[in-house]
């Protein structure tokens, strides 16, 4: 529609501009109103439907100078283009050809679009302005994901209680029911949100996720087997009390569950101040320079939430617990899962695997120091329970597997394309 | 002769571009066995499925465009090592400061950075070919840390040198897609004699430029089998229109939108360009579809002695009634064919209408056509009522029905039930388009042997040669002028019809795109034997069947010259004289 307001003006001389100066353009095929000149079809007429102006008259000026007034109608297109070759493609979308060029006295539209390359007015040294920075999608809490992620805390919490009030057979069926429900809500959390989407499956996905468990059943049941087997037990089969001969310790399980709800906000935290750092910075160095406070105010974030949770949780359930597993195994968690989210999934694998290694090793030492001649084997596992109880197991294997984790990610998360999400196009 | 046909979302899925083309080559060429190597550019287009396939294709192969899957390979140190020397020299060719196409396409210092791209190209390809795994690589930091470096070295490009880091991760995600190509099975040694890979093929045939052309020049690259490059649109201007446009909705290609950062923007382009250039530099032959993509092409740095150009082909049966027919149109009706959009200046025709109308009361103006898209029908609307006001009904006495001199019709309407009717109604065709490609309608009316008037945009010059008459865009009065010389005079009318049906007859039938092509084919497979044959049945090779010239490194030599190197020592007579003027043309021009 660029040319409507011409249009309104029969005539207007440009075009019979443009066709007197066909003629002179090197390129062109010939005149520019070819009148059936073909073979044996010449039938006299001169080259002109031309409405008989000479050339070089001109109402609007074109001769003063001509690519100033085309620059100015083509002004955002000369702004924007990163090179000739892009002028060149918007003029001949906006129907400038060849004979057109000749008209500014160029041999084509690449030597135009060239000219109007060169006199784009460029403001030397400085920088365009920062673009605002757009704000992803996930910039705000979504309420969908928030309440998801309070729903495997909840669901924990009646499964206990349940087990609480009820009896024999009947809690049996309410542990079994409320363990199902749970599992389904971690999964359904995990799904979505800032620790939802691992990028791609990668094939030891459900051998970590053997692991994970593994390593929450060890939470809530390894420190009284251990504690048993120390002592030359266990005698029976744990009964979901804390108060028997193998004690269930539910504490870590409902801190770790309803720690679902703060692990996601810390992540989305560093998501959001990492887009953030991301489009602010300017190198890759300064990027992971911003980042790495970032990732440590993340964890400790959490875990401070998760401290708080683990005396909450204790008191209401009435239960002696001690913090130290609790966090240790929620930073594990927690930083494997931060690492898998952004595509590193191999580490954490490794990282859950050892410490689940090491938790399942720690009682199979002490029940193997019961054979004749292997009391050897027992002795740093008892060493270890004397000095610190049967906490010291699980506390150790998982802070160091946590730490080593930490040390992976301060390299890996700090990096700029760890933050890029490839599943929607940039 | 094995073809491999290399479509990117086009030829065998329903919804590709250059499909019919592509169909008609295939069906045309039936002496020819073709394997069809295609991209798909969305899901949704391969959900939609294939067309049907004539027997002389044999495999079809598919990869998506759209979609990486990560082998899962993590680089060791060595091939981590070459990774990243081959990408930071990609990146250095990217971000150097003059673009090869600034400068004239012979220069020194754009041979040594279109080497050095060249280089990277290939090195890339054969780090994903011995190893895999570079879909990962592309993304990963030490892409992002090569580009980096690039963009803040000394003498890099102004706009990479602003270039943030949003900018990067996006420059290196879209180059990710870009050589997703690299990553392909069908570049295995082994698949040779079952041909299954571009190795065993005797010509690789690309139906375009950019992705479609990599393929073909890794082929070219690692197994010396010839690469013909038809382009009818330039991927190059495509690329630059689409980069300017509105942002492209999710995953459906690899431009930029008019919002990216000019670091981003010129980047990409200079890819895209350094891209084109090789595909030119490497091809044994380029096939324009018209002179403007030509002079794209040769700006692009394609060598003049590769360009041939080869008309599109079109369906000539269905005019073939209307243009042996004497002409039965009424003498004073012009018809306007095509879709209704603003680039065609309807509001332009309808003011000549109204100066043919003051010479000639008797006139009539008939619009066939339908509107494309909301502009397109506000425009339809916005032309309508410009009809009216300017043309009032009119009737032949003070007791007759009035008339409407101008009046808008849709193919496919009782007065027009196909483009043939509506072309054989008119006695003049006119086109008023102020920006054109190929301009389809014009061919027709040719096919019909009608007189035409057109405006010189596009490739209309080029097409109507000396068979019709053309004005400057955007002058009505010499739209009216022309047209009305037409209508006054039957005979001119006629001998201008006969000459443009000849014409059309003669350079855009399918008949000669389809001869073309298979001359091109021939001519080029003689110059070039390949690797196939240099092994016998039990895969023991033919001595003496690869002389040592053929494996000179480097890039210096002419893909031309090494042909005929390999095909006659040295000490054989010299090269027939076809193919040294080339030779000596480009060394000339160097």
């Amino acid at each position: 529609m660029s040319g409507l307001g011409e249009l309104d003006r029969p005539g207007a001389p440009g075009g019979s501009d443009a066709l007197s100066d066909a003629g002179t353009d090197p390129d062109g095929p010939g005149p520019g109103v070819s009148d059936g000149r073909g073979p044996g079809v010449s039938d006299g007429r001169g080259p002109g439907v031309s409405d008989g102006r000479g050339p070089g008259v001109s109402r609007r000026g074109v001769a003063v100078d001509p690519v100033k007034a085309l620059m100015h109608r083509h002004r955002d297109l000369c702004q924007r283009a990163v090179d000739p070759l892009e002028i060149a493609a918007g003029l001949e979308a906006h129907g400038v050809t060849d004979r057109t060029a000749a008209r500014f006295r160029h041999r084509d539209v690449f030597s135009l679009a060239e000219e109007m390359y060169a006199r784009v007015p460029r403001d030397g040294d400085t920088p365009p302005p920062a673009p605002p920075t757009a704000l992803p999608r996930e910039a705000r809490l979504r309420p969908d994901w928030a309440l998801l992620t309070l729903l495997p805390g909840a669901l924990c919490a009646a499964t206990l209680t349940g087990v609480r009030l009820t009896d024999g057979r009947t809690r049996l069926l309410v542990a079994a029911a409320g363990l199902l429900a749970v599992a389904l809500a971690v999964h359904a959390a995990l799904r979505r949100g800032p620790l939802g989407g691992p990028r791609r499956v990668h094939p030891g996905l459900q051998r970590t996720e053997a692991w994970t468990c593994w390593l929450l059943g060890y939470a809530a049941l390894g420190d009284g087997l251990l504690r048993a087997a120390v002592d030359g037990g266990p005698d029976a089969l744990p009964d979901g009390t804390s108060g028997g001969p193998w004690p269930f310790a539910a504490v870590p399980l409902l801190t770790l569950t309803l720690a679902c709800a703060p692990a996601a906000w810390s992540a989305h935290f560093l998501a959001l101040q990492a887009r953030r750092r991301l489009n602010s910075s300017r190198g890759l160095e300064e990027f992971a320079a911003g980042v790495r406070p970032l990732l440590f105010a993340a964890l400790a974030l959490f875990l401070s939430a998760l401290t708080v949770l683990t005396a909450l949780c204790a008191a209401a359930l009435d239960e002696p617990a001690d913090c130290v597993p609790v966090v240790a195994l929620g930073a594990l968690l927690f930083l494997a899962r931060l690492l898998t989210v952004h595509g590193f999934a191999h580490a954490p694998a490794v990282g859950i695997a050892v410490a689940g290694a090491a938790e399942a090793l720690a009682p199979a030492t002490v029940f193997a120091g019961r054979l004749p001649g292997c009391g050897f084997v027992a002795t740093p596992v008892e060493s270890l329970v004397t000095a610190w109880g049967p906490v010291g197991v699980p506390s150790l294997a998982c802070a160091s597997a946590a730490l080593i984790l930490l040390i992976h990610a301060t390299r890996t998360l700090t990096r700029a394309s760890a933050h890029v999400r490839t599943d929607q196009p940039c | 002769m094995r073809i491999a046909l290399l479509t990117e979302g086009g030829y065998p899925y329903v919804s590709g571009d250059a499909g019919v083309w592509c169909d008609r080559l295939v069906r045309g060429l039936g002496q020819h066995r073709f394997d069809v190597y295609a991209l798909s550019r969305a899901a949704h287009q391969e959900e939609a499925g294939w067309i049907a396939l004539p027997p002389q294709v044999g495999r079809v192969h598919t990869a998506p465009l759209w979609r990486a899957e990560e082998d899962g390979v993590s680089y060791g140190r060595r091939a981590r090592r070459r990774f990243a020397e081959c990408y930071e020299e990609l990146a250095a060719a990217l971000c150097e400061g003059d673009s090869p196409d600034a400068t004239a396409p012979s220069g020194a210092g754009s041979t040594a950075q279109a080497d050095r791209f060249a280089n990277a190209l290939y090195g890339l390809a054969e780090l994903a070919h011995d190893e895999g795994g570079l879909v990962g690589a592309l993304r990963s930091e030490t892409a992002v840390r090569a580009l980096e470096r690039a963009c803040r070295a000394p003498g890099a490009l102004r706009t990479a040198r602003e270039g943030r880091l949003p900018d990067l991760l996006a420059v290196v995600a879209h180059l990710e897609r870009a050589l997703r190509p690299l990553s392909l099975d069908w570049y295995d040694d082994q698949g040779g004699a079952e041909g299954a890979s571009l190795g065993s093929v005797d010509l690789c045939h690309a139906a375009s430029g950019g992705a479609a052309a990599l393929p073909g020049l890794l082929a070219a690259q690692f197994f010396d089998v010839p690469l013909l490059v038809t382009e009818y649109g330039v991927r190059l201007r495509t690329h630059y229109l689409s980069a300017g446009g509105p942002p492209s909705p999710a995953g459906s290609g690899n431009t930029p939108s008019a919002e990216a950062a000019p670091a981003v923007r010129a980047l990409l382009a200079a890819f895209h360009g350094r891209l084109a250039a090789e595909v030119y530099r490497q091809a044994a032959c380029v096939t324009p579809g018209n002179a403007h993509a030509r002079r794209w092409q040769e700006r692009c740095g394609a060598d003049r002695a590769k360009l041939r150009t080869v008309y599109p082909g079109m369906e000539a049966s269905r005019f073939a009634d209307v243009g042996d027919a004497p002409d039965a149109a009424d003498p004073h009706t012009l018809v306007w064919v095509g879709r209704v959009e603003p680039a065609k200046d309807l509001v332009s025709l309808l003011h000549a209408f109204a100066e043919i109308r003051r010479e000639e009361p008797r006139a009539r103006l008939r619009i066939v056509g339908t509107a494309a898209g909301a502009e397109g029908r506000a425009y339809l609307g916005h032309c309508r009522m410009l009809a009216a006001q300017l043309f009032p009904y009119e009737a032949a006495g003070p007791h007759c029905v009035g008339d409407d001199p101008v009046s808008f019709e849709e193919v496919g309407a009782p007065e027009a039930p196909t483009p043939a009717d509506a072309y054989a109604a008119g006695a003049v065709v006119v086109l008023s388009s102020v920006v054109e490609g190929f301009p389809v309608g014009l061919v027709e009316a040719m096919f019909c042997g009608r007189a035409t008037v057109s405006t010189d945009v596009g490739a209309v010059v080029e097409v109507i040669g000396g068979t019709g008459l053309v004005v400057p865009p955007r002058n009505p009065r010499a739209l009216a002028k022309a047209c009305g010389a037409l209508l006054r005079d039957p005979a001119r009318r006629a001998r201008l019809g006969a000459a443009a049906r000849a014409r059309a007859l003669e350079l855009f039938t399918v008949e000669q795109n389809v001869a073309a092509f298979h001359g091109i084919y021939l001519d080029l497979v003689s110059r070039a034997p390949v690797s196939p044959h240099v092994f016998d049945d039990d895969g023991e090779p033919h001595p003496f069947a690869v002389p040592a010239e053929a494996r000179v490194p480097g890039l210096w030599i002419d893909l031309a010259a090494r042909g005929t190197g390999r095909q006659s020592p040295s000490w054989a007579a010299g090269p027939p004289v076809g193919e040294a003027a080339p030779v000596a043309a480009t060394e000339g021009a160097r």
